[in-house]
């Protein structure tokens, strides 16, 4: 059978690319550059396919290609933060100040959520949280979808992106608070809907 | 209320401003004892952080299912 191979690569790359969909939405969000983004995952996609032979199925197909899809942008962020290292970061105090009265408690009641995993099944709740996070700080943004899509822990975020561990927490400190205000105006309400 | 009093009893007593900050850390990595024996009783008598702690543990699920999603 003469062809073989060749069939063999073809299902193959062809298996790869039903992935694109899902390796762009995420690489979106990480990047905010949809030219940037489609370059990532294109690189991705062709480097997975050269390594094709190194998978070994222990994880899913879509797990391999997203930590092969992480480290093109870890090394992409990586080059941008050493050109531009990160203003030193306000304390996550005096910032948030706005919310807490003089003697440090909130305001404004947070909204109760009464059940997470039914709020989250609402394709309305993720789609008002995705537009949270694209209006973070560029920044604040990426440590954030690192650590909340791609899964990274405080070590590989300090080593990726050149940061102190209190430095990370800070960052995704204020990430949380500028979220949690933000689906305050749109999204946790929809929990009572 | 026995809860409230030590609350409010400065060894434990922290603001929502610093009970935030543990809260997010506390996704992070383990709090070092003493923060975590503040926050706990901060969250038994706060109704304010008790939602924020939720809110935070919604983010992070949302954001799964989010990248989950088809």
């Amino acid at each position: 059978m003469p062809n073989a191979g060749a069939a063999l690569t073809t299902i193959e790359f062809t298996v790869l690319a039903e992935h694109r969909a899902y390796l762009l939405k995420v690489a979106r969000l990480q990047l905010r550059d949809e030219h940037l983004a489609e370059d990532c995952v294109s690189d991705a996609l062709t480097h997975a396919f050269e390594k094709r032979a190194s998978f070994r199925g222990d994880s899913s197909l879509r797990t391999w290609l997203t930590t092969i899809l992480k480290n093109r942008i870890v090394d992409l962020l990586r080059k941008q933060w050493r050109e531009q290292p990160l203003e030193p970061a306000p304390s996550g105090e005096q910032e948030f100040d706005q919310l807490f009265d003089n003697t440090g408690h909130y305001i404004e009641m947070p909204s109760r959520v009464p059940d997470p995993a039914e709020l989250c099944q609402q394709d309305g709740f993720l789609a008002a949280v995705q537009r949270c996070v694209d209006k973070l700080p560029k920044r604040v943004g990426q440590v954030f979808v690192l650590r909340e899509v791609f899964g990274s822990d405080t070590q590989e975020l300090c080593k990726d992106l050149g940061l102190t561990s209190s430095n990370v927490w800070v960052q995704l400190y204020r990430a949380r608070m500028m979220l949690r205000t933000c689906l305050e105006k749109d999204g946790f309400g929809r929990a009572e809907t | 209320m026995l809860k409230r009093k030590v609350a409010r009893h400065p060894m434990f007593r922290i603001s929502c401003q610093h009970a935030s900050r543990l809260l997010s850390q506390r996704e992070e990595a383990p709090l070092p004892f003493a923060q975590r024996i503040k926050l706990r009783v901060h969250l038994t008598v706060c109704d304010a952080c008790t939602n924020v702690s939720r809110q935070f543990q919604t983010m992070r699920l949302a954001m799964q299912r989010w990248r989950d999603k088809a």
